[in-house]
């Protein structure tokens, strides 16, 4: 079962995550919490993010290859790009998704 | 609130391996953790792939195999490769997963295994899995990059696979050379049950395998490290588990071939035993290797004839010269020749290779010339072992076995330990070059025939076309004539024909 949170206007929106983490594990909190506020700030228009909880699918989560939790998948705009850990680092997801490292400072 | 192992007993799941279930006195632990160490190509991925497979066939327990480091397809062919049936079995009883970490993941932040583990329970409660493989699990471990966190991780998937009562099977790299890799992960041994080191070596140029359980918890087991060996049908382990049978003797005796010879020996060697024929180069080792197995062909026995570095074909020739006829005993299937390249496998491969020879053909006497061959690969301490195991097997089997030994040297009893098979041989001829009036005789001395009278004397072997014999011995001043030496006396003795003539009979009794 997955649950979607639906940001932004539009529907069919340019950037779509998929987020694949494990009930309320800390890390888990914690990547959806730093995946919404990256999409807030880069994509307020256009997002939308996917959750799945692996523990309520596991079967989905093995057959699409999830090792580890939490994994954040970017399904679109192509490539698809995976991205592992509780994206508390910021740098790094940043540079991953091409986007401006920090900061409007 | 009881340790379950000792509430239980040890439960133990076969490892479907020959010889490993003995060293392992009974098979890996049931719903334990194994962990299987080892350089890179030392068989890991085969090892734990075939106790898998082999839970699968033989009963009928369903197990996963998570590939982290190779594609899971190729895991599974290569099972199909050593001929384990896979079909329909892998549909229902063995599933694969690919869990390689792609190489473009981008790491944003600390993470765990949860993922993994939540679809393998559901995946293993569908199919009621029982063990489950984990192969090269130190390249997820790797992909954490923090000693703490992978020590942390491991942990979790122990507690894991204990919980759900499964059969852990971890294997993990480790690079004996490389301290730091051993170190880092040396906590792992502390959590598993049962721990495995596979190791493969290189001596004198040749790739010697061993594996060697270092620990398991709450059961006896080999300490030492032994030999094994991937084959075609997967991998087979030489136990040293020191325990053979005892056969039942046999009182039947097998003829040498050679009739004075078999007099000598009071009709032979006994069934079931095995004979040493040790010589340096050219003392006629082969032919009377050849004469032993002619004989046995002819009395209608099966027979193999195995050669190391020699083609049978120019085996089968040479032993024509002397009468010995090979070529219709080969064409009917009675007698299997097997020229063996020595140097290309490990004696441990040679045994193998061996063994199953004489599993095929199903032979009651087999030659192999020269076992001595075998010291020259893989080391001698290994080749002794191997020497060993082959009289075993053969004992085991009632198969009369007879081996030839170079030496290289003039000392026999100096060259005989290079394999040290002749303290456990059962029979030991010595052949030499007796130098007497420049002329060079063979001569033949039984050393030894255990459980049997046997002349003392040194007699002299003649080849000719009409075969193989020994001459009665003529003596002079104490000394046996050789040669021109006896032929002389031979003459006299005739023209003469004088009472003086004392060919030496076979005195049972007056041997040692």
């Amino acid at each position: 079962m997955s649950n979607s949170a639906h940001s932004g206007s539009h529907p069919n929106a340019g950037h779509v995550f998929r987020l694949y983490l494990a009930g309320n594990a800390p890390n888990s909190v914690r990547a959806l919490a730093n995946l919404y506020t990256i999409c807030q700030k880069y994509f307020p228009q256009s997002h939308r993010i996917e959750v799945i909880d692996v523990l309520k699918e596991p079967l989905r989560a093995l057959a699409e290859a999830i090792l580890v939790t939490p994994t954040v998948v970017k399904v679109s705009p192509a490539p698809e790009l995976r991205i592992i850990g509780n994206l508390s680092d910021q740098d790094e997801v940043l540079r991953a998704l091409g986007l401006p490292q920090k900061e409007n400072a | 609130m009881s340790d379950p192992i000792h509430a239980e007993g040890m439960e133990k799941i076969s490892t479907g391996i020959e010889g490993l279930d003995d060293i392992t006195a009974g098979g890996l632990p049931l719903r334990r953790t194994t962990l299987l160490m080892g350089g890179p190509g030392c068989g890991k991925t085969v090892v734990s792939l075939q106790i898998l497979v082999s839970g699968a066939l033989r009963h009928g327990m369903a197990g996963i195999f998570v590939a982290f480091e190779e594609n899971a397809q190729r895991v599974s062919s290569n099972a199909r490769s050593f001929g384990w049936d896979m079909g329909e079995m892998e549909r229902k009883t063995l599933h694969f997963i690919d869990a390689r970490v792609r190489s473009d993941v981008v790491k944003g932040g600390a993470f765990d295994i949860t993922g993994l583990l939540a679809g393998l329970e559901a995946k293993a409660r569908e199919m009621n899995a029982k063990v489950i493989v984990f192969d090269a699990i130190d390249v997820l471990l790797s992909l954490l990059d923090d000693p703490a966190a992978e020590c942390r991780e491991l942990y979790r998937l122990n507690e894991w696979l204990l919980r759900n009562k499964f059969t852990g099977i971890l294997t993990t790299k480790i690079e004996d050379d490389l301290p730091g890799t051993a170190q880092r992960y040396g906590f792992m041994p502390f959590m598993a049950d049962c721990v495995v080191i596979l190791k493969q070596r290189v001596t004198d140029r040749v790739a010697v395998r061993s594996i060697r359980v270092v620990k398991y918890r709450g059961s006896p087991h080999v300490l030492n490290e032994v030999p094994f060996t991937i084959g075609p049908t997967g991998v087979e382990i030489g136990s040293s588990s020191g325990v053979h049978p005892e056969p039942q003797p046999f009182d039947e005796r097998v003829s040498t071939g050679i009739e004075p010879l078999d007099a000598m020996l009071c009709g032979g060697f006994y069934r079931g035993t095995n004979a040493l024929i040790t010589g340096s180069s050219g003392t006629g080792k082969s032919m009377l290797a050849g004469a032993f197995i002619e004989a046995a062909c002819r009395r209608g026995e099966r027979a193999v004839f195995i050669s190391f570095d020699e083609n049978s074909k120019d085996i089968v020739r040479d032993l024509g010269t002397v009468s010995l006829h090979l070529a219709a005993h080969l064409a009917s299937g009675l007698l299997r020749m097997e020229a063996v390249r020595t140097e290309s496998a490990s004696s441990e491969e040679h045994f193998t290779r061996i063994k199953r020879i004489i599993a095929e053909h199903g032979p009651r006497c087999v030659v192999v010339d020269p076992l001595s061959a075998l010291a020259r690969v893989g080391g001698g301490l290994a080749a002794r072992a191997v020497a060993e195991r082959l009289i075993y097997l053969c004992r085991n089997a009632g198969i009369t076995v007879l081996f030839t030994s170079l030496l290289e040297g003039t000392d026999p009893h100096l060259e005989t330990t290079a394999l040290h098979v002749s303290t456990i041989s059962d029979s030991w001829l010595q052949l030499s070059y007796a130098l007497e009036n420049s002329e060079r005789n063979r001569a033949l001395s039984i050393v030894k025939s255990r459980g049997s009278k046997h002349s003392n004397q040194q007699r002299e072997l003649i080849f000719s076309e009409t075969g193989l014999t020994l001459t009665a011995p003529y003596t002079a001043n104490g000394k046996v004539l050789v040669g021109s030496d006896r032929a002389k006396r031979e003459k006299a003795v005739r023209s003469e024909r004088s009472p003086m003539r004392h060919p030496i009979e076979t005195k049972p009794g007056d041997d040692e």
